[in-house]
């Protein structure tokens, strides 16, 4: 019985090596097809869609969702969530704007944004590590007081930031490639390289696949779990830095509903929410599969409640495949 | 046969199938009104089979099962329910949040029109039912501030409560603790007066004598004894269970002149489980730990590793005192722990056989938390190899492999973090015989390379094949130090399910 499990087992792993390859991708290749089944459908009903401009536009708006979706790849893989990036991106941004209106020198000031944005996701993993609070709870926590937060600072409303050459960070290009999607692009290199290849990016697999076999094996599971927050934390004030450059103002009402744009395109993605598999290419499909489908109904003129009524729809079927492959894959073994 | 003594259950020739298993082997089976029926049996002898038909949870290939002289086909376990049958598992099906009250009427309560749930009927329900069982218990409070036994009396309350005239205990006191098994034996026994049958899976010698007025002996999925109370001295139950199977010879018998003590432990206890042990484990020796399930032998592991809640008491590794005592700490100083449920503790399931195996010490792959293919490619091929583990690529998911594959890989993973102390609980569980062999000369070469290893197991031949010395863990004491050549299997066997009172 064994032999003849291993040798099905060896049968599965084996054929020709694209066909492995494509077995091992599943996911990657569907998404893949996923997009080009969008630009296909999008690209005669959307005026302009295939132009190079709002190509450009589709990176861009990919852009902000990616940065922290390579970050909370790795939070959803630890079995983890993270709501609150929206709502730091937005506090961050606020009090970006008002240190530099206090003269504190820009890029002295975005160090310790990030900085600050970094300390507040490892408090808030810190709290599901060392004391079980739901990662869930934690962050929800978070994105109300963050954004609270942000229009006390504020009063709600936008805070100017003098120095219109800051709006080049965020809001300019080189190319015609907006910066944005440059950052997006390196920081997609380092985190492949994280996931892939480091100590921690492997552990973050083994505590979400399996956290009791990961303590046992003296992996430091509490550290682990601080780590991957803080990482979003870190990301989610990056880009609310970028927020606040390409708007010209720290706006305490920005990125609102990121955090959900965000773990869409990660599960859309092939992540699992309950942790252990998932891959950053996948995210990067992801993003490009949200942000084009949702540039594409802009561009159609479709009504913008209907669009949100869409991304649902989207987002679930999705999600509902995701689930069945894995029961599907479980049930196989 | 005249309805008067139409039997409570009675199956016959009933025969259960897995593929490659023949768990149930044309069994006849019979239970009287009131009779408690002790069934005894090594793991893998049919005993959870024959419960699991009897509890409605699976189907018979072949034969019947009658109640009350009915014959009956149970889909699922609210058919057996309702036909009186019930049983309290291992693992309680309760929800802790609930008050006891709820959880006697789980799923069950009493509704009126627009009120809703009938707490006071709710409440007046369960203070029958726990009547019945003969025992007081606070209805409000939550369940899950009760102790074990308490919460074990509200499962058997519930079943009652359903109409159970026949109770299935799947080792009920073997996650208790030694003062709370006179509360369970009691109820038992009041039950049976009452005329409801019970069938009580345990291998304690005396609760058996205690309670059963017959038993039952299974070996591989036979009934191969019923013997009356009086009948049931150990040495029999022990012969039956055991049979007369070849128990192999002893692996490679090194000579265990060994070296140095390399773990020793000193007055560990952990409350309610485990009391004062102290033993040692040297160099090149390999120790097994014997004890019936529930005999404290998993939390002695894991206690020497720190992963146990409570413990206390000095583990020392060549002599020197362990002063912070958590898995890492244990493991940098030389501790490595394989743990007994593969899939839930040891492995990965959903990585490759390469990260599982270096899992335990990156270090030995990475330069500044940045993994070395080469070197990982290097460690994981030499891991393999040394272990002989079977596998198509390096990286192949471990879920695919057989279950003594998996088991090298996590042994591997262990050998990776160059431990000077091996504790292995049950080694060979799910593996087929085939790779037990293999792991029995794996154990005997890793400890002839000088590894001080402790191995847990319920199975007593393999702790005779592999082991210099074993140790025998009765009621969370050790009793027994017996070097190999001393013990024969009847004997081991004895020590394990003996009486407090025999000492």
């Amino acid at each position: 019985m064994t032999s003849a499990r291993i040798e099905a087992a060896t049968a599965r792993e084996s054929g020709t090596s694209t066909g492995l390859w494509v077995r091992r991708h599943a996911n990657e290749v569907g998404l893949v097809g996923a997009i080009l089944v969008l630009y296909v459908v999008l690209a005669p009903l959307a005026p302009n869609f295939l132009s190079s401009a709002n190509q450009f536009n589709i990176l861009r708006d990919a852009a902000f969702v990616g940065i922290i979706a390579w970050g909370m790849t790795l939070v959803l893989i630890a079995g983890e969530i993270d709501i609150s990036v929206g709502a730091n991106a937005a506090f961050s941004g606020v009090v970006l704007a008002m240190m530099i209106r206090n003269g504190v020198p820009i890029v002295l000031a975005c160090i310790l944004v990030i900085l600050l944005g970094t300390a507040i996701g490892l408090g808030a993993g810190a709290l599901r590590a060392l004391f079980d609070i739901p990662s869930f709870i934690v962050t929800l926590a978070l994105w109300l007081g963050l954004r609270g937060l942000a229009e006390v600072m504020s009063s709600a409303v936008p805070v100017v930031i003098p120095d219109i050459s800051f709006q080049n960070l965020g809001g300019g290009n080189v190319g015609g490639v907006p910066n944005p999607a440059i950052f997006m692009v390196i920081l997609l290199a380092i985190f492949i390289f994280i996931s892939r290849r480091t100590v921690f990016g492997r552990s973050v697999y083994a505590v979400g696949g399996n956290a009791e076999a990961a303590k046992l094996s003296g992996i430091p599971v509490p550290l682990i779990r601080m780590g991957v927050f803080a990482i979003t934390g870190c990301l989610a004030s990056f880009a609310g830095v970028l927020f606040a450059s390409r708007l010209g103002s720290g706006n305490s009402e920005a990125a609102s509903g990121l955090e959900f744009d965000v773990i869409a395109a990660v599960v859309v993605g092939g992540t699992s929410l309950f942790g252990g598999r998932g891959s950053m290419i996948g995210t990067l499909l992801g993003v490009l599969f949200i942000a084009a489908l949702g540039n594409g109904l802009v561009l159609m003129g479709v009504d913008p409640f209907m669009q949100n009524v869409v991304r649902g729809i989207v987002i679930l079927v999705a999600v509902f495949v995701n689930i069945v492959s894995t029961k599907r894959l479980a049930r196989a073994r | 046969m005249t309805a008067p003594s139409a039997p409570l259950i009675e199956l016959s020739n009933a025969t259960k199938r897995y593929p490659g298993v023949l768990a149930l082997d044309d069994v006849d089976f019979r239970m009287a009104v009131g009779e408690v029926r002790a069934l005894l049996g090594k793991n893998g002898a049919g005993k959870s089979t024959l419960i699991k038909v009897l509890g409605g949870t699976e189907r018979l290939n072949e034969g019947a099962l009658r109640v009350a002289g009915k014959e009956v086909d149970f889909r699922s376990p609210k058919d057996a329910i309702a036909h009186g049958i019930g049983t309290v598992h291992q693992e309680l099906a309760s929800v802790p949040a609930m008050s006891v009250a709820e959880n006697i009427s789980l799923g069950r309560w009493k509704t009126r029109p627009v009120t809703g749930i009938a707490w006071k009927e709710v409440s007046t329900d369960a203070e029958a039912a726990l009547a019945h069982v003969g025992v007081e218990l606070p209805l409000d409070a939550p369940l899950s501030t009760l102790s074990l036994a308490q919460a074990q009396l509200v499962e058997i309350a519930r079943a009652l409560s359903l109409g159970a005239k026949l109770l299935i205990l799947d080792e009920p006191t073997s996650s208790l603790a030694v003062h709370e098994v006179d509360l369970l034996l009691q109820v038992v026994k009041r039950l049976s007066e009452r005329g409801i049958g019970v069938i009580y899976i345990s291998h304690r010698m005396d609760e058996i004598e205690r309670l059963a007025s017959s038993v039952t002996v299974m070996r591989d999925g036979r009934i191969v004894g019923e013997l009356s109370a009086g009948e049931a001295t150990p040495q029999r139950v022990v012969s039956l269970m055991v049979g007369s199977v070849d128990p192999g010879d002893p692996v490679e018998a090194i000579p265990t002149d060994a070296g140095d003590v390399a773990l020793s432990v000193a007055g560990l206890t952990i409350p309610h489980r485990v009391l004062d042990a102290t033993f040692e484990v040297r160099e090149g020796e390999v120790v097994g730990l014997a004890g019936l399930l529930g005999s404290g032998r998993t939390e002695i592991l894991r206690a020497i590793v720190g992963a146990q809640h409570g413990a206390t008491g000095t583990i020392s590794l060549g002599g020197k005192p362990l002063r912070r005592r958590s898995i890492r700490s244990t493991r940098a100083a030389g501790i490595f722990l394989t743990p007994e449920d593969r899939r839930a503790e040891g492995a990965v399931v959903m990585l490759g056989v390469d990260e599982n195996l270096v899992m335990g010490n990156w270090k030995k792959v990475a330069t500044a938390g940045v993994i070395r293919r080469e070197r990982m490619r290097e460690t994981v091929t030499a891991t393999i190899k040394k272990l002989s583990i079977k596998v198509p690529r390096i990286d192949v998911e471990i879920s695919t492999l057989s279950g003594g594959n998996q088991q090298k890989v996590v042994i591997g993973k262990a050998l990776n973090t160059e431990p000077r102390v091996l504790l292995m609980d049950e080694p060979t569980r799910g593996v087929d015989v085939e790779a037990k062999a293999q792991i029995y000369t794996l154990i005997r070469r890793l400890a002839a390379s000088g590894i001080g290893i402790l191995v847990v197991s319920s199975e007593t031949e393999e702790l005779l094949q592999v082991c210099d010395r074993i140790l025998v863990l009765r009621s969370g004491r050790i009793h027994e130090n017996l070097p190999i050549r001393d013990v024969t299997r009847d004997a081991l066997f004895e020590h394990m399910i003996r009486k407090e009172t025999d000492d």
